[in-house]
């Protein structure tokens, strides 16, 4: 069974910024782990090539937890067909 | 005047990576030259390197090390060992009264280097969004001052092979002048990158690997010399004003008391003997000594055929019968450009500390234009001595030359 896209991201969060994945709180705010906008903007870069997806200037703004960009990937999946 | 007292040292090199693995190799006279890998050689047509075997882990998390440049983890690398040493713990002290001067040539060369291939090579013109500041000149100090919270004055000089020589001599300045009570100084270069090895292969001036043995490749002062082997790698320095070094009881391995800094104005590549004679007089005014108080000298000594020469005639004006003691040490660690000063200087404070002479390798056939009172072959143990000098004479015609002293 493919992993679910919140286990994966939550792999390449806990990868990018040292974190344990077990203490990743998707409603958690980023800012919160710890993790600043510049360091966001490269994790992005590293979500957008692993999913094969682009994310909005103006998307990305609004992603502000684990779960916002979760459904954000998850909606730049499904326009792309992909979903 | 406040003193500058020198309270600890790091190191990254191809000689190893820390400073005890640095003396021994030394001390034992172990080269880091090696031959580059066949791929990058055969494209470049570079054949030698200075490489430094390293491992980010456990400084850097493998997440910390994706992000930050190569030519910053060396730095990050040498300065965390040299406030070790110093037992100078930023978060005990006023951080805005310590500060970090670092020197390189060409910053974070290999990821312009990556990022060149992405856009001129694949024509991937969406790159890394930390391309920039893993990549600009000033992220290796950067990432010192972040990593250690150090607030006081910033400065990144790059000046090609004097750079972190100036970083030393200019954070010397920033204590004596009382803007800071300590400052972490050093330099770091990483540029083995297929491009930049290009870029240097085209100027004639990298020895080949030598064919019986790579180790032995570069040859300076030596008749056979056949140009410079790059390198990479980091040196870092605690430099602290001597009262406040004194009130927390550190240890002081000696001072920071010559700086020469003249510039030849001459040309962009051929050295000039009146520049460099400028540079040493200056840094021997300014320490009140004589050329016959320096026991040692660590020579710029690239191994080129024009520049060994040049430098033997400055520094034989200068110290004329005195018969100081004169090494390259280059033909073990390569030439690490804008790390170099730095790292020279710590082969230099060896000498002054221990009184080990750490020596031009392989100068089995001294060419007589480069005659001096060479310390060729072996390393030899004299009384330490009460000052030793360091030479760095670089690329647009920059001339630093620091003294240090035992007390």
């Amino acid at each position: 069974m493919p992993m679910d896209m919140l286990t994966r991201l939550k792999q390449l969060a806990a990868q990018e910024f040292s974190i344990d994945a077990a203490k990743l709180d998707p409603a958690a705010s980023l800012e919160s782990l710890g993790i600043d906008s510049l360091s966001f903007i490269e994790f992005m870069f590293k979500i957008e090539e692993e999913f094969g997806v682009a994310v909005s200037d103006e998307d990305l703004k609004s992603i502000k937890t684990l779960s916002d960009l979760e459904r954000h990937v998850g909606a730049a999946l499904a326009a792309a067909g992909k979903a | 005047m406040r003193r500058v007292a020198i309270t600890g040292i790091g190191v990254v090199s191809p000689l190893g990576n820390d400073l005890q693995e640095f003396h021994r190799s030394l001390a034992e006279v172990k080269g880091g030259i090696r031959r580059l890998p066949a791929e990058v050689a055969r494209s470049s047509g570079v054949q030698a390197g200075a490489t430094v075997q390293w491992d980010s882990a456990p400084l850097l998390t493998p997440g910390e090390a994706a992000n930050i440049d190569r030519v910053s983890q060396f730095a990050l690398g040498a300065a965390a060992q040299a406030l070790a040493a110093s037992r100078l713990d930023p978060a005990t002290a006023d951080r805005t009264r310590i500060g970090v001067s670092w020197g390189t040539g060409m910053g974070g060369a290999l990821s312009v280097d990556a990022s060149y291939q992405e856009v001129y090579g694949k024509n991937q013109w969406r790159l890394r969004p930390l391309t920039v500041v893993m990549a600009m000149n000033n992220a290796a100090g950067s990432n010192v001052a972040v990593k250690h919270g150090l607030r006081g004055p910033f400065a990144n000089f790059s000046t090609a092979c004097s750079s972190s020589a100036m970083a030393l001599g200019e954070a010397m300045r920033t204590i004596q002048g009382g803007r800071a009570d300590a400052m972490v100084a050093g330099g770091a270069e990483a540029l083995l990158a297929p491009g930049t090895l290009a870029a240097w292969q085209a100027l004639r001036t990298l020895a080949p690997a030598d064919a019986n043995d790579a180790a032995a490749s570069c040859k300076p002062f030596d008749k056979r010399r056949a140009g410079l082997v790059l390198g990479e790698g980091a040196a870092a320095v605690v430099l602290e004003d001597e009262a406040h070094a004194r009130k927390r009881g550190a240890t002081i391995h000696g001072f920071l008391t010559g700086y020469g800094n003249s510039c030849d104005a001459a040309h962009m590549s051929r050295p000039d003997k009146d520049g460099q004679i400028r540079a040493m007089r200056e840094a021997l005014h300014e320490s009140g000594l004589q050329p016959a108080d320096i026991g040692y000298i660590n020579a710029h000594g690239t191994a080129t055929s024009v520049g060994d020469v040049v430098e033997a005639e400055a520094i034989n004006t200068v110290f004329g019968e005195s018969g100081v003691r004169v090494s390259s040490t280059k033909s073990l660690h390569g030439h690490l450009l804008g790390g170099a000063g730095a790292l020279e200087f710590a082969v230099a404070m060896l000498a002054l500390e221990e009184g080990l002479l750490a020596p031009t390798a392989f100068l089995e056939q001294p060419d007589p234009a480069c005659e001096l009172n060479h310390v060729a072959m072996k390393s030899e143990r004299v009384p330490p001595p009460k000052a030793v000098m360091s030479n760095s004479f670089a690329f647009g015609g920059s001339n630093v030359v620091l003294i240090a002293q035992r007390n």
